[in-house]
């Protein structure tokens, strides 16, 4: 059943259809284009995942590297979602407690980062961690031995490179549902015998748990599927999934197979999608 | 106040400030590098020098990927605010059951994996041989960046007194000019908006581009790409410093237009 | 809703033990370091088992004042003190007053029964013994059958009764409440305002209640201290500041009043202790007039007289009265000398 807005249940029925007609009109750009540049595209790509019945997919399954990939990339995203989240949490924590002008400088130091690409900010860390880079000039300044540490081309790079980026995702969802939180339920509880810490760990913690749930599944969505990262800060040992069907198109040249892991990878990421879109977010509770 | 309470905000500021110079810390860095006299990466630099913007502008090949990728962005951004701003336009207001669908549709690029979305963009365009390469990308980027129109332009529309449409068209105003009159000064700031992130948004993204590149078609990101893998040089440091100044100008453009969206419309 | 039930045993002999400590304030003063003083040189004792409420306008200092005493403030000054104990150093969690605040403060995330069992929870109590005094204590207001609930699932008023079960659990010293009725419906509170003080006397606990309603303040308190601009500028029984304010401020704060001049002084006396003098009739004080307006108000007829310069309000619950004044006649109006109070010529 439409529910119509007021002016409409005021039009005739012709004015209604003509209205009608119009909306759907303006729908027509953006049908085309999805049409023409998500939904026909997908479809090449089922096709040709299922162009030798089910072998490509067989194909790919029994390759060792398969799984490799797979360890690497469910690793990786959770070392780097659980860093962030860490990161994010006092970050956010930080912001809801700050006062005015302090948080506004710590929003736009968040927020700033959206403005510049994952290769700029890739090409920073990897000058940044090189040999002769300015992180390991420091270390050597300060006294260390740094010997035969290599901050580059390696499983720490990346996750430092990826956490970069992922942060600000992480802080936003946690920041909104903190501020719903009333500090008064903190008094609360100390009026009833718990010391601060106490109170915490009793009212604000749980009461920020599903921004946090909320913030962790979209920075190990996001994390999934990088491509940049591990080949610019990463070693061959650090080869992600999206890396992998990059290496069935171009280097084995299987486009096949590298439909059939797309497949693969469009299912592994709906499932994360279904299960973020099931978390209440801020708000289940808010305050009384 | 305990002892905790009073320590906590301070502690709490203390690691969001080290937690933000991690955030910042590559974007400071990269102009410096790129003013350097060596041939190397270096920080802090030798000596302030702009030979690396030299090399740069004198290289035809990375001005050649320049000039793909402005023309890829400009196309991009012009058909997302086409399609961005209408498919706003069209669902404004009334809520029906398929809304929340439709909306859910037209938001699906930014969940979808990018590297699925550029093979599939290669294996559905790699026919179209009748298309030049660079408009290939710049489609393929206005699926990814329709979205973002989309939502400032709905942002923009939030404001908007459904009663002017009606208004207007009870004072026999067809459709087209309902359209010119009423709601395009409404969404103008959003669609403005929208335009300078979708840019910033085409004029970086590498994986489509990487997918769907040609000899002749290689855009500025892809480029870099490439290059960083081989080695670090003061160029590419002096082609990200550009970049950077893009995303600053970018950045002004978007506060402006904010700013003067604030001031009362003469309509 | 009230809550009519047999009590047992238990609560009986609560209420026989002089329940609470003496709680004093000494001089206390609060000044915040970007200038304001907000409470200048309080001082009052709430007795055991005294409901006391500190009334004021907006901006009094009667809430810092409450916030001092919970410990969530530190005086500037001054001394807080608990059966002659100086607690004003104690950090909130050490002191044993239980706080009702404005919007009650549930722990959303908790049901009614884990609410009520928190503080028992924080005295490291065992799980038997906290349950079984929260489920007590929810008998006490009524809500045992919602014990498993959570608070947004309750009305405003059931609210309210868990954040006072949740408050009193664990046999605190003194019960605060910072304007808990404020949300409520008029009726809903009055309801609430009956049953508060109800528990107060059977339970024998020491209240400090704050509000800015004197018609609450008057039906619930032993005492009423009245502030104005931080500092308490009268403390009496609700008679006492009712009938003999001190000051124009608490005559026009408590009720309505007319302020009438005298010499240097002016004297307070409210519109129900004004009469219409009949020809001839003499009374201790008296002043003549002309009635401007008169209103049927049910339960009481109000009229605004003109006289000396100033609009005098005359209240009556005698219908026979709205019958014989109109507006325009020329009157006398009088009073009994008990009934004017003086006050200093400033305030």
């Amino acid at each position: 059943m439409v529910a119509m807005s007021t002016a409409e249940a005021a039009a005739t029925p012709r004015q209604r259809r003509r209205s009608r007609a119009g909306r759907l009109l303006l729908l027509l750009p953006v049908a085309v284009l999805y049409g023409l540049l998500m939904l026909a595209p997908i479809a090449f790509i089922v096709k040709t995942s299922f162009s030798a019945g089910l072998e490509h997919y067989r194909g790919v399954l029994a390759t060792p590297v398969l799984w490799r990939v797979i360890e690497n990339t469910a690793v990786i995203s959770a070392t780097t979602t659980l860093v962030a989240l860490v990161l994010a949490y006092a970050y956010a924590a930080a912001l809801w407690r700050a006062k005015p002008i302090l948080r506004v400088v710590l929003l736009g130091l968040v927020l700033l980062p959206f403005w510049t690409g994952v290769l700029v900010k890739n090409f920073a860390w990897a000058a940044l961690l090189q040999d002769n880079g300015v992180i390991l000039d420091i270390l050597r300044g300060l006294g260390f031995d740094t010997g035969g540490l290599s901050l580059l081309h390696n499983r720490f790079a990346v996750i430092v490179g990826m956490v970069h980026y992922v942060l600000p995702y992480a802080v936003l969802p946690i920041y909104v549902t903190l501020i719903a939180i009333d500090w008064h339920l903190v008094r609360a509880a100390q009026s009833l015998g718990a010391s601060f810490p106490r109170a915490v760990w009793n009212v604000i913690l749980p009461l920020s748990l599903p921004g946090v749930l909320a913030a962790g599944l979209l920075v190990f969505i996001v994390s999934t599927g990088f491509f940049i990262t591990p080949i610019i800060l990463g070693s061959p040992r650090d080869m992600m999934i999206a890396n992998l069907v990059d290496f069935y198109a171009h280097q084995i040249v299987d486009f096949g197979g590298a439909a059939a892991l797309a497949m693969l990878v469009i299912a592994g990421v709906s499932v994360l999608v279904i299960a973020y879109q099931r978390v209440p977010k801020e708000g289940q509770y808010g305050s009384l | 106040m305990g002892r905790f309470e009073r320590l906590g905000r301070p502690l709490l500021i203390g690691a969001a400030l080290v937690i933000g110079l991690y955030l910042l810390l590559p974007t400071l860095i990269i102009v410096p590098m790129a003013l350097t006299k060596s041939q190397l990466i270096q920080f802090p630099p030798e000596w302030i020098s702009v030979h690396a913007f030299a090399d740069y502008f004198q290289d035809a090949q990375w001005i050649a990927s320049t000039i793909v990728s402005l023309k890829v962005a400009a196309l991009a951004t012009v058909i997302a605010c086409l399609a961005g701003s209408s498919a706003a336009i069209a669902l404004q207001g009334r809520s029906f059951r398929g809304k929340a669908i439709v909306t859910g549709i037209i938001l699906a690029p930014i969940v979808v994996p990018l590297v699925v979305l550029a093979l599939a963009d290669y294996l559905f365009f790699v026919q179209l041989r009748f298309i030049p390469v660079w408009m290939k990308i710049g489609l393929a980027h206005s699926l990814l960046v329709t979205p973002y129109v989309f939502v400032t332009v709905q942002a923009s529309l939030a404001g908007l007194d459904p009663a002017l449409a009606r208004s207007a068209r009870s004072l026999g105003a067809k459709p087209p000019s309902v359209l010119r009159h009423v709601y395009w000064p409404a969404i103008r700031p959003g669609v403005l908006a929208g335009a300078i992130f979708a840019f910033a948004v085409s004029f970086d993204e590498v994986v489509i581009a990487l997918f769907l590149q040609s000899p002749e078609a290689t855009t500025l990101p892809v480029r870099m790409f490439t290059s960083i893998q081989y080695d670090l040089t003061p160029k590419i440091a002096a082609v990200a410093s550009l970049m950077l100044g893009l995303a600053a100008l970018a950045l002004a453009a978007q506060g402006l237009v904010a700013l003067s969206s604030r001031k009362p419309q003469t309509s | 809703m009230l809550m009519r039930r047999v009590l047992p045993e238990s609560t009986v002999q609560e209420a026989d033990r002089a329940a609470g400590r003496r709680l004093e304030l000494i001089g206390v003063w609060k000044r915040y370091e970007s200038g304001p003083e907000v409470v200048k040189d309080v001082s009052f004792t709430l007795e055991p088992g005294e409901f006391l409420t500190l009334l004021g306008p907006s901006g009094s200092g009667k809430t810092t004042t409450l916030m001092m005493v919970a410990g969530f403030e530190l005086p500037s000054a001054g001394e807080i003190r608990v059966d002659h104990r100086d607690v004003s150093s104690l950090l909130p969690d050490q002191r044993n007053f239980g706080v009702v605040f404005q919007r009650y403060a549930l722990f959303p995330h908790m049901t009614v029964q884990e609410n009520v069992e928190f503080a028992m929870r924080m005295r490291n109590r065992p799980r038997g013994e906290s349950a079984r005094r929260a489920r007590g204590m929810l008998d006490k207001v009524g809500l045992a059958d919602f014990a498993d609930r959570k608070p947004r699932s309750l009305s405003g008023g059931q609210q309210q009764r868990v954040a006072l079960a949740r408050a009193l659990v664990f046999e605190p010293d003194a019960l605060l409440l910072d304007e808990p009725l404020g949300a409520l419906d008029r009726r809903l509170r009055e309801a609430m305002q009956i049953e508060i003080k109800e528990l107060q006397k059977r339970i024998g606990i020491s209240i400090l209640f704050v509000t800015h309603d004197q018609d609450e303040a008057m039906m619930m308190s032993d005492r009423i201290a009245v502030m104005n601009k931080g500092r308490i500028v009268q403390i009496g029984s609700p008679a006492e500041v009712y009938q003999r304010p001190h000051s124009a401020f608490v005559a026009s704060f408590l009720g309505e009043t007319n302020l009438i001049p005298r010499g240097n002084e002016r004297m307070s006396v409210r519109p129900e202790r004004i009469r219409f003098l009949a020809p001839g009739e003499t009374a201790d004080g008296s002043i003549d007039g002309r009635v401007v307006d008169a209103t049927f108000l049910g339960r009481q007829m109000r009229f605004i007289v003109a006289a000396l310069d100033q609009r005098i309000v005359v209240s009556t619950a005698d219908p026979a009265v709205y019958a014989r004044v109109a507006p325009g006649d020329a009157v006398r109006l009088g009073w009994n000398v008990e009934d004017a109070q003086s006050l200093a010529a400033e305030d």
